[in-house]
């Protein structure tokens, strides 16, 4: 797989992450399970750095010329 | 038909398909493999950001909630089977502690996690009862036993010294 198809398909992974970190943070949240927001928001940034650099590398590899 | 005639036909459809094509365009423009991964990253990334509030508000609530120990009750005040109401952490959450058969004690918040309603102990059958939609909870655990309840009675850590009962915690979930 080449690292353009790469970086496109993994941007649905990052969004797939995401959404379970927002679903973990939302309960643990209301649960008061502190450790459970914090790893939860950890991941959903840590994911959300790495979905902007597989989104810049995707960019570069699609509108060179 | 004429041949200038044909001709002007053939131009017509010409026309129409340029018509068909501008009206094409726009879509083409927008909705299209580029865009939708854009859109994707961008709803990746509005996700992504939309669970750093928990966070902080989870951090300021840690820096308020400074963990109470609180005197409920002597241990000879209750009698084994018979509990008490006392409020835990604030004065807003109603709390019950009991005096279990087997000499335990335990306490949880005695709002009904269905729809808040007032938890009761009850002594013959050694369950906590929700008299709203009849959730009982074990009495034991705090965890929902029959009824519409799904989630767990808060946990009030306990601790025991010099003849008084003492509230230090909490958990919400447990178990």
């Amino acid at each position: 797989m080449d690292k353009k198809r790469a970086a496109f398909l993994s941007i649905f992974l990052f969004i797939a992450v995401n959404v379970v970190s927002l679903s973990n943070a939302i309960e643990g949240y209301y649960g008061h399970e502190d450790e459970r927001v914090y790893a939860a928001v950890t991941v959903a940034l840590v994911s959300t750095i790495l979905a902007t650099a597989a989104f810049f590398i995707w960019k570069k590899a699609e509108y060179k010329k | 038909m004429t041949d200038d005639k044909k001709q002007t036909h053939h131009e017509d459809d010409k026309d129409m398909i340029k018509l068909i094509d501008n009206l094409n365009r726009k879509d083409d423009v927008h909705l299209n493999r580029r865009a939708f991964l854009k859109a994707s990253f961008g709803a990746t990334v509005a996700i992504g950001l939309a669970t750093t509030p928990f966070g902080i508000f989870t951090f300021l609530r840690d820096e308020n909630g400074e963990v109470k120990r609180v005197e409920i009750t002597d241990i000879d005040d209750l009698a084994i089977g018979e509990s008490r109401n006392f409020n835990y952490p604030t004065k807003n959450e109603p709390a019950i502690l009991v005096r279990t058969p087997e000499d335990k004690f335990v306490a949880y918040n005695n709002k009904c996690t269905h729809l808040q309603c007032p938890v009761f102990y009850e002594h013959k059958e050694n369950v906590l009862l929700c008299p709203c939609h009849k959730g009982y909870f074990n009495v034991d655990s705090g965890q929902p036993m029959a009824g519409p309840p799904q989630r767990e009675l808060p946990k009030i850590l306990l601790e025991i010294k010099d003849g008084k009962v003492y509230a230090v915690g909490r958990e919400v979930r447990h178990g």
